[in-house]
């Protein structure tokens, strides 16, 4: 696409690693921003490290994680020592040039390197600093650290999810993760729409744990206003909106609806499901029609909510009885064509190969990567009409753009370049350099 | 940064969005998009049909009475926004919209693909008012593709995202359970968030190139770019990830991390970086009961042998949680570096004394109640600029005359019969 991106012109020195930081960069650098990602092979991204989405053949090493050749897509990366005081006068000079830094180190880490916002500032006066710690860097607990899943925990977030009388189901990954990259990409949005209009930088202090509980909806509030009890009989209720023989008090999922499930389809696989949710008698009406309309579902009883509700065990297991009978995406569109809400659950192998809709849309672009091979990257959830918003390229080899960025954007001549790799300033002094580092020196 | 100086500041300064007005059409899809850009100082205008936004019949309701005003679900979403009623679908409605988007930077919409347009208040209509306005649509699918016009909700895209497939439990724990939809209204968050990044970098673009454009939005492509591991997990090694309880979804089997505490809550211990340091704190923690077993044992302390020998690790965790309480499990995890946390309700969540030391619990008047009730703040803290609520969610139409009278010129005998004629 010959777009150009909204963000084009604007720097992201990138301190980020694990997950939560890395999809926020990855965003900004979605959007045309320029991402140099800082790292150093010594204390390698725990991405980088993990054995679990290297390809079967694929020798393991730094750059033959899958997971994190997406997550870290749209990004120059550098090494760099930022524990060496050459390092860090480096860092300081692309700080100078920067206009935004991110990073998602626990909350003292940056001020104990001499890189807290007051000395951000003293390089760059109108930089934009993003701190992503699970707890802030304000507070008595800043020192306190999460996970996505602590995190999810601690918010409300992991109670919600469930059914009654067994243990929270939780979130099955770090959500908070996903959307904590998300917030820090909001985040430096925001401030630097702020700057664009006061000429103001600032320094904004996110916290994972706390954004979290917003996204619990209307939970907050029924316990604040209406002093609801959140261990209750009945909640939370599945994927139910209100749980059979339970007091009718809202579980959060939007509007009292029955059916609201997911049902077992043909195949009985681990995926074989599909959701079916009705919001109003006539939706349950066509629902009806659409199963042939059996006596069980015809009986004037369910014609109401009241009488839905009542017998909502009954629904379901009819409900499914059905539903066995088909494949998913047979069952969905065959309750989309009458308007009735449904969806199958759809896997990531459904999500790559199966939905015609991501696929039409661009949700999936295929790269080289030089280690992995040609593969398929994640792309973007918008369409902007006049600047380009997509995936732009896999992750960076480890220390692959270090002598472009070096040379290209701080000046440095080749042999203080080299020097930089001799003297454990842009390279471990005594580790062996990749060949792709190597040729890039020549 | 002082935190007493955060909250000086944080009083006299203007919002990082102040002076971006948004004329927001979004139901349930939306509305959360609309608060975030409200709280953060941005003038949004909802504009509700005559009667007001379903939304508002949605519950819990205040004091459990359903009624338009009462709806926590629509307090929730709404804060800091004012509120005009207004039939698009009548010429005179039309012609006052139309009035109202040359003051706009930003048009949200939730309308099904091609209803704005339909009316002749598609992107380019209202960009001939207006050249620099940015529209974003925000849909279910997005404005193309064999989908586009499917019927969805809150749990429908959770299922088509890929959210249902990671979540839910272990057959031991529930027998034959099904995928189990995380908790309500995070399908709309997801697209939310994304809406307000496109917004965003759309807006830095007008600021740099003078030009608005339009963003098509799309729910489903949201929840299926969040599900972290899953999609990279399949493309690099063909393996579908496995529902666990409590835990990461996964291909194989994997360590329980979700404990129970002696107090009948849970704890959950995922993750982290351990050091012999704090291998070695957390076997003395587990000594002061009686319950380290063999981890005080230095060999343990050691990372290779601690990898080698993580399923003893926890076993000999979990029982000792299982002799503690929740509060001293995962607070005693904090301080010797574990990341662990408390798989808290809003009991424990509302004062909790960080939040307090963050100023995220707001205090909202709802004058017309004669209360105040407390709302949940913001998640970051802008030293420069604050993100903080302005003002409860409004009532139906609270706004009309001050926006209809007040910045249009109308008079309050074209109001009221405007009112009568159910186009306000």
């Amino acid at each position: 696409m010959a777009l150009p991106g909204a963000l084009a012109g604007i720097r992201v020195l990138d301190f980020t690693w694990v997950r939560a930081g890395p999809w926020a960069t990855r965003m900004l650098g979605s959007l045309g921003a320029e991402i140099i990602k800082v790292e150093w092979p010594e204390n390698l991204d725990m991405i980088r490290r993990g054995t679990a989405t290297v390809p079967e053949g694929v020798e393991e090493g730094p750059n033959s994680a899958g997971l994190f050749a997406d997550s870290n897509a749209n990004k120059l990366g550098i090494t760099l020592n930022i524990r060496s005081e050459s390092g860090l006068d480096l860092v300081r000079d692309l700080i100078a040039v920067s206009d935004i830094v991110m990073e998602n180190f626990s909350s003292r880490v940056m001020q104990r390197r001499g890189l807290g916002y007051e000395e951000l500032r003293k390089l760059k006066p109108d930089i934009i600093y993003v701190s992503m710690a699970g707890f802030g860097h304000t507070g008595r607990h800043h020192s306190y650290t999460t996970m996505g899943p602590s995190a999810q925990a601690l918010s409300g977030l992991t109670f919600l999810s469930g059914v009654p009388d067994a243990p929270p189901a939780g979130w099955g990954y770090s959500y908070l993760d996903d959307t904590g990259g998300m917030y820090g990409a909001m985040c430096a949005l925001t401030a630097l729409r702020h700057r664009t209009v006061t000429g103001q930088g600032q320094h904004v202090d996110l916290s994972q744990m706390t954004m979290g509980i917003t996204l619990t909806g209307a939970a907050f509030l029924d316990r604040t206003v209406n002093g609801r009890e959140s261990r209750r009989e009945g909640y939370p209720p599945g994927n139910r909106t209100v749980w059979p023989g339970a007091p009718l008090e809202n579980s959060y999922r939007g509007p009292a609806a029955v059916p609201h499930n997911a049902y077992r389809t043909r195949g009985g696989g681990h995926n074989d499901w599909c959701v079916i949710a009705c919001f109003s008698d006539e939706e349950w009406e066509e629902l009806v029609r659409v199963m042939g309309s059996p006596q069980w579902a015809t009986d004037a009883d369910l014609s109401g909510l009241p009488g839905r509700i009542r017998r909502q065990d009954d629904i379901d297991q009819n409900i499914e009885v059905w539903t066995q009978t088909l494949e998913k995406y047979e069952l969905a569109a065959m309750c989309q064509d009458t308007g009735v809400r449904a969806m199958p659950v759809q896997s990531s192998q459904d999500r790559v190969e199966n939905d015609p809709q991501l696929r039409e849309r661009g949700m999936f672009m295929e790269f080289d990567h030089a280690v992995l091979g040609r593969r398929e990257y994640q792309s973007v959830p918008f369409k902007l009409s006049k600047t380009s918003a997509e995936v732009r390229g896999p992750a960076p080899l480890i220390g692959q753009h270090t002598r472009e960025v070096m040379e290209g954007l701080l000046g440095l001549s080749r042999q203080e370049v080299l020097d930089g790799y001799d003297d454990g300033t842009l390279w471990p002094a005594d580790m062996p350099r990749h060949l792709y580092i190597e040729e890039a020196l020549k | 940064m002082t935190e007493a100086s955060i909250g000086q500041t944080g009083t006299a300064l203007a919002g990082p969005l102040a002076g971006i007005r948004v004329l927001e059409l979004a139901d349930e899809k939306g509305q959360f998009c609309g608060k975030l850009m409200a709280d953060l100082g941005a003038d949004v205008v909802k504009i509700e049909p005559p009667g007001g936004q379903n939304t508002r019949s949605v519950g819990p309701f205040l004091d459990d009475v359903p009624h338009p005003e009462r709806s926590l679900y629509f307090w929730h979403y709404n804060t800091s926004k004012r509120s005009v009623t207004l039939d698009l679908e009548s010429s005179e409605g039309k012609g006052l919209f139309l009035r109202m988007v040359p003051t706009a930077d930003v048009v949200l919409e939730t309308y099904p693909p091609g209803y704005l347009p339909g009316l002749g208040l598609g992107h380019d209509d209202l960009a001939r008012l207006n050249p620099g306005l940015i529209t974003c649509s925000l849909t279910p699918f997005g404005q193309t593709g064999p989908w586009r016009d499917y019927q969805t909700s809150d749990i429908v895209h959770l299922a088509a995202g890929g959210q249902m497939a990671s979540c839910g439990y272990d057959p031991e724990d529930v027998p034959d359970a099904p995928p189990i939809a995380p908790g309500g209204g995070n399908a709309w968050h997801i697209a939310c968030h994304h809406a307000y990044i496109a917004i965003m970098a759309a807006l830095h673009y007008r600021a740099m190139n003078g030009e608005g454009q339009l963003i098509d939005a799309s729910v489903h492509e949201s929840c299926a770019l969040t599900t972290e591991g899953a999609v990279p997990t399949y493309i690099y090694t063909g393996k579908v990830v496995q529902r666990h309880t409590g835990r990461h979804a996964f291909p194989g089997q994997s360590s329980r991390t979700q404990r129970s505490t002696k107090d009948g809550r849970w704890v959950q211990i995922t993750g982290g970086n351990p050091t012999p340091r704090r291998l070695r704190a957390l076997a003395e923690w587990m000594d002061t009961y009686g319950l380290a077993q063999d981890l005080l044992d230095e060999k343990y302390h050691d990372l290779d042998t601690f990898r080698q020998s993580i399923g003893h690790f926890n076993d000999v965790i979990a029982e000792f949680l299982s002799h503690i309480d929740l509060e001293e499990a995962w607070q005693g995890g904090q301080q010797r570096g574990f990341p662990w946390g408390a798989i808290r309700t809003m009991e424990e969540i509302v004062g909790d004394p960080h939040l307090e030391d963050r100023n995220f619990f707001t205090d909202v008047d709802h004058q017309e109640l004669g209360r105040n009730f407390t709302y949940p703040g913001p998640a970051a803290i802008y030293n420069g600029s604050p993100w903080s609520i302005s003002r409860r969610a409004p009532l139906i139409g609270e706004h009309n005359q001050e926006i209809y009278c007040g910045e249009l010129g109308l008079s309050r005998q074209e109001l009221s019969l405007l009112a009568e004629a159910r186009v306000i």
